[in-house]
């Protein structure tokens, strides 16, 4: 059973339906409208901050599975607890209208829409992430990158917005920048071993499309994979992407002498790297065989990246092989 | 040490009925009442502009940037540092660029910080007013009476706070009048308040009273500070960073680690 009344933003598919399937159980047990009244809540169910957010997480998930019935409740019981100028409120009810517009030109009303408030507000900072969102989905990838920009000049403290920028300018082949954008994230959050990875992802992709400045690239994308699995012991993506850069990097020193830079990090000598690629040759091969012994605590990885990651181990083998 | 013999006072039963029950329901209902009083003063916190919003996280990404700058390489860091330097001395990211350089304006003029004093005015209206009139309305119905005896003993110095109205210089201080009463409900109703009206009540007077204490240190960027001279501080903050960066032989701890596990 899922929990609803934690931040759900990222369930996965199979899952976000089965919570939409519920819905309308959830919807006939929760109480529709909240009183303010001392004497009512003495009986009446309390107004917990859990309520709303499953309200929200439910709104989300029957927008993704496409029950607008149930999802117009949501937002009708939250709209009438919140008021309808909230910023979070705002937000929702937009998503609302985008998941539910037909058309792009509605879609383009939508964006006016959201113009218009922030013409009033500038501050308004749910609708603006909505607005660099809906410009995404409708394929103007550079209008959002400039919306987002002048989203972080004003707030530059939001990690969240900093990544989607990443994202953004990934999606874009602008490497440099979105270097940038995940290191401010770091900068924000230094512990969040998944974003030490998703850079070293990054980095790894820089140096596969630049000639000159591989060897640098490489190097900081093994110290970030090496970083996150410092983090995080058993983060399947941070030691899949080790064992990549360790091996690339191997064959890289036996091609080319590196170059002495004080601004780059400096490359650890062979044996080292062999080590590395080893050790997540290890991690990888134990994860692998306890997500599929069916052991309990190990289920919580995607089942893509255990194919992707058994896949990685096979090939190793045959190169041993031979 | 002779017993001191115990004290008996024939009360009528009757002043439990029409002294202590009073007192107590007023009580509530004025904390009720209260509660109700200060929701409905309270004005909504104001908004942040987006310019005065910018001008508190672009400090705070200095702040981050100096707390965090382990996580970045060196270029990388020196770059932001760089930039974010010249920015904050440049004065770029102030909400009025115009007015750099000139002393705070006073706090007494500036309405946003007069929004702030008004709400703190009408807070401790709503606790004094109350509390006035209904020490005066004991004070003249119920003045004289001694109603009831603590269940422990107490020392003598408490005979003037318990005793208040009742001028009899050797009874025991363990006897208490009305007003006493009275007293000890401000403090001890604190529960039935959390009851009826939920944890964040403005009835009960001790609450705010610990509010009003962790209020001291003003907010980052508040009212009566200098944001041009927190930029110019932080700027100088970043200068002195020296750098090291927590990639610097990362591969070495991690492998010294998994040995061991």
């Amino acid at each position: 059973m899922i929990s609803l009344s934690q931040d759900r933003g990222l369930l996965s598919h199979p899952d976000a339906l089965h919570v939409a399937q519920q819905a309308p159980l959830v919807l006939k047990d929760a109480p529709k409208t909240i009183s303010a009244s001392p004497w009512a809540s003495l009986f009446s169910a309390p107004d917990t901050a859990d309520l709303w957010i499953t309200y929200e997480n439910l709104l989300l998930s029957c927008l993704r599975s496409g029950d607008d019935k149930s999802a117009i409740e949501c937002l009708d019981r939250i709209t009438a607890r919140f008021g309808s100028q909230n910023e979070r409120v705002m937000a929702l009810t937009g998503l609302g209208k985008e998941a539910t517009a037909k058309g792009d030109e509605q879609l383009q009303h939508i964006l006016t829409e959201y113009q218009e408030i922030l013409g009033e507000n500038a501050a308004n900072i749910p609708i603006a992430k909505r607005r660099v969102a809906l410009l995404r989905s409708m394929g103007k990838d550079s209008e959002a990158i400039t919306a987002l920009g002048t989203l972080l000049d004003s707030s530059p403290t939001d990690a969240e917005g900093w990544s989607e920028l990443a994202d953004l300018h990934l999606s874009q082949g602008h490497y440099p920048q979105a270097i940038f954008a995940l290191e401010e994230v770091l900068v924000l959050v230094p512990n969040a071993w998944n974003m030490h990875a998703r850079l070293g992802e990054v980095f790894m992709m820089a140096a596969a499309s630049s000639s000159d400045a591989q060897l640098k690239y490489r190097a900081e994308a093994l110290k970030r994979f090496a970083r996150s699995v410092e983090l995080c012991d058993h983060y399947l993506r941070g030691y899949y992407g080790l064992k990549l850069v360790a091996d690339q990097l191997q064959e890289d020193k036996i091609r080319s002498k590196p170059k002495n830079d004080p601004d780059s990090f400096t490359i650890p000598d062979q044996e080292t790297l062999a080590r590395l690629s080893e050790v997540a040759m290890e991690r990888l091969a134990d994860i692998v065989r306890r997500y599929k012994a069916g052991e309990p605590l190990w289920q919580g990885y995607d089942s893509s990246a255990i194919a992707a990651a058994a896949d990685l181990l096979d090939k190793t083998k045959q190169t041993l092989v031979r | 040490m002779a017993d001191i013999p115990v004290q008996t006072l024939h009360r009528d039963p009757q002043l439990f009925y029409w002294i202590l029950i009073p007192i107590t329901i007023v009580m509530v209902q004025t904390g009720v009442l209260r509660h109700y009083a200060s929701v409905l003063l309270q004005t909504a916190p104001k908004k942040q502009d987006a310019p005065a919003m910018r001008e508190q996280r672009s400090l705070g990404r200095g702040v981050a940037l100096r707390s965090n700058y382990h996580s970045l390489s060196k270029k990388s860091f020196e770059s932001r540092r760089d930039y974010l330097i010249s920015a904050y001395e440049n004065g770029d990211f102030l909400k009025e660029p115009e007015k750099k350089g000139q002393p705070p304006a006073n706090p007494m003029s500036d309405p946003g910080a007069m929004d702030g004093m008004m709400g703190m005015m009408k807070n401790n209206m709503a606790m004094m007013i109350p509390n006035t009139l209904i020490m005066s309305w004991i004070n003249a119905f119920f003045s004289g009476y001694v109603t009831m005896k603590l269940p422990f003993p107490l020392t003598i110095k408490f005979k003037s706070m318990l005793q208040a109205g009742v001028q009899t210089k050797d009874m025991d201080p363990r006897w208490m009048s009305s007003i006493s009463w009275y007293f000890l409900c401000i403090f001890g109703l604190q529960f039935v308040y959390v009851f009826l009206l939920g944890n964040d009540n403005a009835a009960s007077q001790l609450n705010q009273q610990m509010q009003a204490q962790q209020m001291p240190n003003p907010m980052m960027g508040g009212p009566g500070q200098d944001p041009d001279k927190q930029f110019k501080a932080e700027a100088e903050n970043l200068a002195v960073v020296d750098h090291y960066s927590v990639l610097d032989d990362v591969e070495g701890r991690l492998l010294a680690s998994l040995k061991k596990a």
